[in-house]
């Protein structure tokens, strides 16, 4: 009886490595194929969505993990999840990299007008700086205060336009669109303060 | 000198009775400062003592 036993154990435990050895190539082609999948979407998911990048890698850490413990099982039992997510990682990052691309566009085209648009505001202030230092007397509207901040804002402003020049010239269109917004902001609020919009 | 198709220089309409000196006093604070206006408008004004109610002149 106790022979028998061991004979039976024995035949167990080989039924058992034999299954596990059968589960040890799909499970590495598993991983072998998340691992392919996923390089053909890091860059791009890098960029635009690094947060969901990081959870897949740890998703395929997981994985890889349980393949390095023998648990081909467990392998197996994720690679589909793995496989989704990584799909829809690669998706995510697709939307998004539309998105920025539509941004970009949107923005380029804006530049057009504001890049002629910014020097003239700028020139009108400047004019009118040049010529309110020579005033004997400010106008009622006027204060010394104002026209001293609207002298410091203008260089400030020709800084930021210039910056918002060269990140045009560079092709960030969107950076440029960003500082030429606040420039006209800055210089709208300018031209209020010296009585240039009634 | 103003550029003559910049949208952000200011214009002023002449009222009756103004002169390029007063509307240098309302816009600079300075009536002897009325040339700047004169120089900017050359190409309506010939004759910085002859303006007319209507015009509109650019304020640099």
């Amino acid at each position: 009886m106790k022979k028998q036993s061991v004979w039976l154990l024995a035949v167990v435990m080989a039924l058992l490595l034999a299954g596990c050895a059968s589960q040890k190539g799909p499970a590495q082609q598993a991983i072998a194929s998340a691992e392919t999948a996923l390089a053909a979407v890091r860059d791009q998911a890098q960029k635009y969505v690094p947060d969901q990048l990081q959870a897949v890698e740890s998703q395929l850490q997981s994985a890889k993990d349980a393949f390095a413990k023998g648990d081909y099982k467990a392998v197996m039992a994720t690679a589909p999840a793995l496989t989704a997510a990584i799909s829809s990682l690669g998706e995510a990052a697709q939307a998004k990299a539309a998105d920025a691309e539509a941004a970009l566009a949107k923005a380029k085209e804006a530049w057009g007008a504001t890049s002629a648009d910014v020097p003239k505001m700028l020139d009108a202030i400047q004019s009118r700086v040049d010529i309110l230092s020579k005033s004997h007397h400010l106008p009622a509207h006027v204060t010394k205060d104002a026209l001293a901040s609207a002298k410091s804002g203008l260089d400030s402003l020709k800084s930021t336009w210039s910056e918002a020049s060269s990140a045009a010239t560079s092709g960030d269109y969107t950076s440029a669109m960003s500082k030429a917004q606040t420039v006209k902001d800055k210089a709208t609020e300018i031209m209020k303060s010296l009585g240039m919009t009634s | 000198m103003a550029d003559d198709n910049n949208p952000y220089t200011q214009t002023h309409v002449v009222q009756s009775g103004e002169t390029l000196s007063k509307i240098a006093q309302k816009y600079y604070g300075d009536a002897s400062l009325y040339d700047k206006i004169f120089q900017a408008n050359r190409d309506v004004l010939k004759d910085p003592n002859k303006i007319f109610p209507g015009q509109k002149l650019k304020i640099p």
